[in-house]
This record gives structure tokens, sequence and C-alpha cells, in this order.
């Protein structure tokens, strides 16, 4: 078991943030609540206000960020991971770099020299193990960063390759070119990838706001229990907001959780055409239907992120 | 036996909602096991009244722990570690668990013998009876990570309760996205469903898993959930499938009766059947059958 000051250490490396400059993440455990199209449009409004708005598309396995923005992706950089080559000159058979792969992935026939067959993730462990310096690293390219620019509106967006597996080494890669970039923005805000995973912890790293975007479904308020846990594990305190607020489903089920974890409900948004319309549009509902009740709701949720963490 | 994986590159575009429908019209005529490997939200088994019958936890991760007493801080470990999972608290390492792959580097490079890798439990999974089939579903412990290795021990497990009950199908309800348990839930199937919407996200969302899917070599087809919603993007959908000789195993037309189903808990097709959703997902159901039982192993078809 970790102890109470080993947890604390943990979480503070967790949290550290390179970049002084307020985080804002939005997350959620199940998939298609909304979480884009809410992130998309609290960028939007921030910067209309007059913030320069970083905004991280982390979801690298699926990243909509761009589409819903009517965005072109621009300044790409390949993420690449290190696998391993074998040089047969210097090999000696010695089989520890194959032991040392925990995921079985070189295979050495009979005693000769051993080769990649499995799924490499570039942990580079079997080249720390050969003791001859006979392994030779090869670039594989697992995925793509992009940084465009529009206005105030600094979008950086991460893109796992199709096939690929290593989304961690991509979201990585992407909190580095953040990083990188310099503080020239106001607020960065996280779009996370749905669930409870890993690159779900990775992205919501440092953030002084956390918005869990969840639906009055039962689907809805188990993956909001997940995700509220995650949430109280890694120190960091939700608000929820709750998308197509008008379903018919086990609404008590949520406002009983988010007391029970402390959490305040802090928006609702009603099912809404327009709200789709703007999303096939490719132009954020609070610019394309400035009055629509939607659109308000989430420019005061903007409006109340500014009040709390940009004065 | 087969079987069929439904995954969307894009999360709530509906996989559960179909599976769950899918599964409850199939089950009629087929003896069927549904298989939920989206382990960080698993929501199938919520579609149904489902008795749990046993629930085990697996141990499918590894992770570095550093003994802190035989530990010199010499930091080698944290050069070491190509996934940031160790970084430096008051000039000794502390290890991020969270991003720890247990790949072993770190015990590899620490001269002292201080790193050791251990197996870690992950998760769960659990398996549920109802009335005419037998769910099995994986659920990811909390900031527990190898989701894709979770997802492999889910197969293992629906592929044995398969045996067990002499199953003619396994639906397999997948994960979103494109990365390593997508991966795990499609490897080894007979056929994937891809799902997508008419919208310009789910869109690229679906070229981006159907070059998984090629990766793999796998037969597969698309179903469009929410027809009707943005006929542009539903025409581009018709056309990727064209170019691509992929087929369109079936329209579901945007209908309120899904989302309001799901609020109630029941799949679509035993909640509102005459809804314009359920007759889409019978439709698919029956496009799925006759793909699933070329080669005639789906034996079932004959004994209603």
């Amino acid at each position: 078991m970790v102890d109470a000051g080993l947890k604390g250490r943990i979480l503070a490396a967790l949290h550290r943030k390179p970049l002084d400059i307020p985080i804002i993440a939005i997350t959620g455990g199940k998939g298609g609540v909304g979480k884009s199209t809410i992130s998309v449009n609290i960028a939007a409004a921030l910067s209309e206000m007059g913030y320069r708005v970083a905004l991280l598309d982390a979801d690298v396995d699926a990243p909509d960020d761009h589409i819903m923005l009517g965005i072109t992706l621009e300044k790409p950089l390949d993420v690449t991971v290190n696998v391993p080559t074998i040089d047969a000159g210097k090999c000696t058979g010695c089989r520890r770099c194959v032991d040392a792969c925990r995921r079985n992935a070189l295979f050495q026939p009979g005693d000769g020299v051993p080769i990649l067959i499995g799924d490499c993730n570039g942990c580079e462990a079997c080249m720390l193990a050969c003791p001859e310096d006979a392994i030779r690293k090869e670039r594989k390219r697992v995925g793509e960063t992009y940084m465009s620019e529009r206005d105030r509106l600094l979008l950086f967006t991460g893109r796992l390759m199709p096939g690929a597996e290593e989304s961690s080494m991509v979201v990585n890669a992407l909190r580095n070119r953040l990083h990188a970039s310099g503080g020239g923005s106001d607020v960065v805000l996280v779009d996370t990838s749905p669930g409870i995973h890993c690159n779900v912890i990775n992205a919501l790293r440092g953030a002084d706001a956390v918005y869990a975007v969840t639906e009055p479904t039962p689907l809805g308020a188990h993956d909001l229990e997940r995700t509220l846990k995650l949430l109280l594990a890694i120190g960091l305190r939700a608000r929820i907001i709750l998308n197509f607020s008008d379903l018919p489903g086990p609404r008590e089920k949520i406002t009983v959780m988010a007391k029970a974890f402390d959490a305040e409900i802090s928006c609702e948004l009603p099912m809404d055409d327009l709200l789709l319309k703007s999303h096939v549009e490719g132009v954020p509902a609070i610019i394309m239907f400035p009055d629509a009740v939607n659109s308000t709701s989430m420019r005061r949720i903007a409006e109340d992120i500014a009040r709390e963490y940009l004065q | 036996m087969k079987e069929v994986v439904i995954i969307s590159g894009k999360g709530g575009v509906g996989k559960s909602a179909i599976s769950a429908s899918l599964g409850a019209i199939l089950m009629k005529k087929h003896k069927v096991v549904l298989a939920d490997t989206d382990v960080d939200a698993p929501n199938l088994d919520l579609f149904f009244t489902a008795r749990l019958r046993s629930s085990k936890d697996v141990k499918a991760s590894e992770k570095a722990f550093i003994n802190c007493e035989k530990c010199t801080c010499c930091l080698e470990c944290v050069e070491a570690c190509k996934f940031f999972a160790i970084t430096v608290s008051d000039g000794a390492p502390v290890l991020i668990r969270y991003f720890c792959e247990g790949c072993g580097a770190c015990s590899i490079v620490c001269p002292e013998g201080a790193i050791e890798i251990k197996d870690m439990k992950n998760g769960n999974i659990a398996t549920f009876d109802i009335d005419n089939a037998v769910i099995v579903s994986g659920e990811l412990m909390i900031g527990e990570s190898s989701s894709g290795r979770l997802v492999d021990e889910v197969k293992r497990a629906a592929k044995e309760e398969a045996g067990r009950i002499n199953a003619d199908l396994i639906i397999t309800d997948g994960p979103p996205g494109t990365g390593c348990p997508v991966i795990s839930a499609i490897k080894g199937s007979d056929y994937v469903i891809a799902a997508t919407e008419p919208t310009p996200a789910a869109l690229s969302d679906l070229r981006r898993i159907f070059d998984v899917i090629r990766h793999f070599d796998l037969p597969s087809g698309i179903v469009i959930n929410k027809a009707g919603l943005h006929q542009a993007s539903e025409d581009l959908i018709r056309d990727f499938a064209k170019q691509n000789g992929v087929p369109i195993l079936a329209a579901v037309p945007y209908d309120m009766s899904v989302p309001e189903a799901t609020a109630r808990a029941m799949p679509v097709v035993e909640a509102y059947p005459d809804a314009p959703a359920s007759k889409g997902i019978m439709r698919l159901a029956g496009v799925a059958e006759a793909v699933l039982n070329e080669g005639g192993s789906l034996s079932g078809i004959f004994r209603r």
C-alpha cells in the first residue's frame, strides 16, 4: 500500500505544472456525451471574450475538435518511438534482450539472432539489456501532433496512427508541444478521451478545474461514477455538466451521486437541434446561434472560468 | 461459432445501444454470448435485467515498485523510462504508477536491484445471466492500465462461456477509439461492424477505424446510425463505403426512441419494437445473420 506521504508526493509529481497557466479540463466516462462540443464552445467563448486560448485535443484516438471548429490541421510533427533492429555481426545470441522484453515481442530462432515479431511499444528495455551494444534504434512513427492557429485560439491536436497502440506516447508528445510553445496563452483547455484509462489521467494532469460531462441515462450515471472516483483518486474536484438534460432518465441518481462526491452540477444543457446543426457545420454553436439557450449556458461556463481563474 | 465485434472510432454513436438490440433480436434464435469489452465504461448489462453469476479479479497488468531502502537516488531509472512515469521529488525517484507500463527498463538499469516488477490486479470480469443469453463484461479498475490485456481476458472468458453453453454467436461491444483495447477487441473476430453516424466528426473517425480494420484484414461492414441527421455527411459515408468496397449493412433512422429506451435501461427493439430505429436494427440483424452464416457455422439459424 502507498503511504499517505508517498501518495502526496506522487500526486504532486502528477500535477506539477511546467507552465504557470490555468488548466481547465473537460472529461467524461462515456463517449458521445458532448465533451468535444462543449470544449470547442467554451474555447470559442473565451476567445470571443478576448482571452488567448490553447485548446488541447487529447482524444488522440478520435480527435474531432478541429472538425467542429472548421480548422485545417497545421504544422504536423511526427511522434516516433525507437524499436530494435539487431546487428547480426555483434549479437552473441545471449538472449538477454528476449528475456527483457515483457511483451514477448522478440523471438530467437534456435540460438540465432533475435528478431522483432510482436508489438513493440518502444520501451527500449532490450537495448538496455544487451551487453554487446548490438541493438540499433530504428524510428517507428506512431502518430502526429499539430498546432493550428486561428485568431486568439491555438489548437493542439494529437493523432494516433491507426493500428498503433502507443496512444500514451502521443499524449506525452502533445503535452510537450504545448509546454515547448511557451506561455503565450491565458488559459489551457483540455478535451480528454472518454473513459478512465491512463491517457485520460495524463490529460487531466495539473488541472485547476475539471468539468465531467454526462447524460441522465443509466449509462451516463454509471460512467459518471467511475469518472468521479478517478478524479477523487487523483486529487481533483469535479463539476458536472448534465448534457441532454431533458432525457427522461434517472436524474436523481446523478443528483445523489453529485452530492456524495461533493461535486456541483454547474450546468444543464437540454437536447437541442441547433447544437447538432452547428456540430455538422463545423461552427461552434455560440457563434452560429449566439442567442440559443445552450449557447448562453456555455458562455456562462466560460464567464465562470474567466472570473475564477483569469483575473 | 462466430464472433462479431461492433466498434465505431467515435464514442457515443450507438455501439452499446446497437449491440444490446442486436443481441436482444439474435438471442431469440441463437445461443448468444454478449461480451462487453468497453472496459473503461462497461454498459451493456445495464440494458437488461442482468443477474450477476460470478465476478473474478484479473491480473493483466505489471508495474514497477521502487524499494526506497535499497535506492541510492542515482536516478538512472528516470532516464530509462520512456513513458515519463518516473519523476524526481526531493532528489529521489517517484514512480507515477498511472503511467508505468511495467516494461522493466528501470529495473534493468538500476544498479542496486531496488526495482521490482510485480503483477497487478487491473480489473475484473463479471458474468451475468439474462433471460436468453449470457453477458461477459470487463471492467478496468479506477486508475489502472493495460486495458488491452484486460480486453484479451474478457474475450477469452467470453469464448469459454460460449463453449460451455454451446453458443453459436458472440456479439462483442467494443471500446471507442482506435488504440490498444480496440485492437485487442477486433483481433481474432470473424466480422467487424463499424457503427457510425452522419456527422463530419464520426466520418473522420470511421476513416481511421477502417485503417485499423484493414491493417488486420478483417471482413467488415458499416451501419449508419442516426440516419437522416445530416444528408451531406450521409452521402460522404456512402461514398466512402463504395470507394472502399465495404457494404452498408443497414441504416438506422435518427429516432428519439433510442435515447429514450436507453434512459429506461432497455434495448430499443424491446422498449419500442415498432419505432423506426427498431425496424432498422432488425434489418441489421437479418443482414448480419446472413453474413455470419456464410460457411454455415452459425448453425442455430436452422434451430428456431
